[in-house]
């Protein structure tokens, strides 16, 4: 394949989506896990704008990323805010513990 | 308006359902009040729908490609079936006020029966085969939920789980099926199925026919399936009554009457359909002479009535069929209801501990009578028409030895339900049991059912003239009651099988009761407790999945990681899967 523009960012997509896939594999820290959530979501908006650019409706891609990335925002607030709550109340991060733990 | 009306005999039980659960159960007379109120409605609504009939479609709501349009088709079928469900379903609720008064988890009970009444209306009135999966679901859950309601005893989930395993079994039938006709129509919509159900190759064609027999089998209690049912009677007896005759059996009935033109021409379905019916009928009324628990024993008796239902639809007599199925979800319901009233009165379903309590219950004894002479098939009584309608569509549209076989089938029918009857309400009072009075409401619900057993046959004609009017794809012939009366008064063959119980009355009066408390011979006793030797393959079924999922229990540990890692596992498989097939 050669390097064009569109190939590059289909890298990126690829690459984004990899890291992401594999922190969410291997992370237990709660806070970690918010952070490779957002690189996957990144890599989904990514996405969503080089679909829009393929099917020639690029104003469709763009707006759906930019609701993507609103919605996405939320999520890492409220994950993280959640993070904040469980390190006072468990004093750990650690997502397997914090499971056993109960209560 | 009749989607107003589909509408509301659905989302009226649903809506109960929660209603009931945020009553909570300390307040079990807004819970019992609100179950019948809601019941009562969903009921009402049902009714007002017969003028509504016809093969049109009531809704059609596209929702993409893959599902299809949610459709919902009021036809005579589906109305007739909607109105058992409901009807009879809000009498078992009416009922249960008695019955489960002082129950902890009422909010449960309830909310369990009413989700169950209206996915069984759900059930017969959708149009789309993916919906009717969908319902025919709710219908296996709610009736193990049901069954293991009393869920500290090991006995009830045992049955509750054997019940969901063996009912999931002709589940993936049906979805097999469905997913088949899919493939091979583009489409989930019955009609689709029902009219262009010769352009598809012979071969899937017949694939499909089998998978819903197999479903048909699984949901009512079939042979080689006939098991699940008797273990259902840990339930409550007034779910017995539910999934016996307004509900979860019928389902069974009601696909095979439904796709019956789509499969009429498959070779060998129609034999395999009647052969079914025939050995479920017979095997499980030798299995009822023997039992010595009342509610194993109208168990027995159901799974045997389904079995002519299901040799009429297997003669070509599907009319005939949802005659007798209306008939026995009257009839079966009364018994069911009074066998509970003695239940409860007496405090054990053992009949052998039980006799003369004719003289104790006797409202309740005239009513049970009514439904026992019903259930015989004896003149003027409900039992008596349909049952005959079918051994005539038998005798014209089967070989001679299965209809000699069915003949015999009325005749221990007769035996059974007369030893049943005996060892109750007559002869000698063998246990001191104390005796309660039944309640107000229990008598409620049984007289307007005692009622429906001598008049329900009047409505043969209204039935059969819907029947033939809505459902095209059938070819039915509308009759009036009279012309049936006529048939069959006028028929050799009534004479026949009305004689032959008769003479098995007799037998009974004669030689029976003297052995009706007796032990049965060893050989016939091990015979029913294997099922005639379908027990064990049963329990393999349900034992094996139990084991399975007890052996993938380590992959649901709750952990992220694990569940990213299964999605990420899917992902890979559905590219794989994609890039395999070339698309």
């Amino acid at each position: 394949m050669s390097l064009t523009p569109l190939n590059i960012v289909l890298f990126g997509i690829v690459a984004l989506f990899g890291v992401g896939f594999y922190g969410l594999l291997i992370t237990r820290n709660l806070i970690k896990f918010v952070m490779v959530l957002q690189i996957l979501i990144k890599g989904v908006v990514l996405a969503l704008v080089f679909a829009g650019k393929l099917s020639g409706n690029l104003g469709l891609g763009q707006s759906t990323a930019a609701t993507v990335i609103v919605a996405d925002t939320i999520v890492a607030v409220v994950g993280l805010a959640l993070a904040v709550q469980v390190r006072r109340r468990f004093g750990t991060l650690d997502v397997p513990k914090i499971s056993t733990l109960r209560g | 308006m009749a989607l107003i009306l589909i509408a509301l005999i659905i989302g009226l039980p649903w809506l109960g359902a929660l209603t009931v659960l945020a009553a909570g159960n300390k307040n079990p007379k807004w819970q019992h009040g609100l179950a019948v109120g809601f019941s009562l409605a969903s009921g009402l609504m049902a009714l007002f729908l017969i003028p509504f009939t016809s093969s049109r479609v009531a809704l059609d709501l596209w929702l993409g490609p893959s599902f299809g349009s949610l459709s919902f088709v009021p036809d005579g079928l589906a109305v007739s079936l909607t109105i058992i469900a409901t009807v009879i379903g809000s009498l078992a609720v009416i009922f249960s006020v008695d019955y489960m008064r002082g129950e902890a988890q009422l909010g449960r009970y309830y909310f369990l029966v009413l989700f169950f009444i209206g996915a069984m209306a759900g059930l017969v009135l959708s149009g789309n085969l993916l919906f009717t999966f969908f319902f025919w679901e709710i219908t296996a859950l709610c009736s193990y939920g049901l069954i293991s309601f009393y869920n500290d005893d090991p006995k009830a989930v045992a049955g509750g789980i054997k019940a969901l395993i063996i009912t999931q079994v002709g589940g993936v039938g049906l979805l097999v099926g469905s997913l088949l006709a899919y493939a091979n129509l583009g489409s989930f919509q019955i009609s689709d199925l029902l009219s262009k159900a010769n352009t598809m190759p012979a071969d899937v064609l017949s694939i499909i026919a089998f998978c819903f027999l197999i479903a048909a089998s699984a949901k009512s209690a079939q042979f080689p399936f006939h098991t699940w049912l008797p273990d259902a009677m840990e339930a409550p007896t007034p779910i017995s009554a539910l999934i016996h005759a307004a509900t979860m059996v019928n389902a069974g009935i009601y696909l095979l009457a439904r796709f019956f033109p789509a499969f009429e021409s498959v070779p060998g379905w129609m034999e395999m359909v009647m052969l079914a019916g025939i050995v479920s009928a017979l095997i499980t009324a030798f299995m009822a002479l023997t039992a010595t628990d009342l509610k194993r024993t109208l168990a027995y008796s159901t799974v045997s009535q389904l079995g002519y239902m299901v040799y009429a639809i297997g003669a070509g007599g599907v009319l005939a069929s949802q005659f007798h199925l209306l008939s026995h979800a009257v009839f079966k319901a009364l018994l069911f209801l009074s066998a509970g009233a003695v239940i409860h009165s007496v405090g054990t379903r053992d009949m052998t501990r039980m006799g003369a309590l004719g003289r104790k219950l006797p409202y309740v004894r005239n009513v049970f009578v009514i439904g026992a002479l019903a259930l015989i098939g004896l003149p003027v009584f409900n039992g008596f028409w349909s049952k005959e309608l079918i051994l005539e569509v038998g005798l014209e549209h089967s070989p001679r030895w299965a209809y000699g076989l069915m003949l015999l089938g009325a005749a221990l029918t007769a035996f059974y339900t007369f030893r049943m009857t005996w060892l109750v309400f007559y002869g000698s009072s063998r246990a001191d049991l104390h005796v309660h009075p039944a309640g107000l409401w229990m008598k409620i619900a049984l007289g307007v059912l005692a009622i429906g057993t001598f008049t329900t046959w009047l409505l043969f004609g209204g039935l059969s003239g819907t029947l033939a009017q809505s459902l095209p794809t059938h070819h039915l012939e509308a009759e009036s009651t009279i012309h049936m009366v006529e048939m069959i008064l006028l028929a050799p063959a009534t004479w026949l099988a009305l004689s032959l119980i008769a003479v098995s009355l007799a037998l009974f009066w004669f030689v029976g009761r003297g052995f009706a408390l007796k032990e049965s011979p060893i050989w016939l006793r091990e015979l029913s407790e294997s099922s005639f030797g379908f027990e064990p393959v049963n329990t393999f079924i349900s034992r094996g999945i139990s084991g399975l999922a007890e052996q993938l229990r380590f992959t649901q540990n709750g952990q992220m990681n694990w569940n990213i890692l299964g999605i990420v596992g899917a992902l890979l498989f559905v590219l794989a899967v994609l890039l395999w097939s070339g698309v």
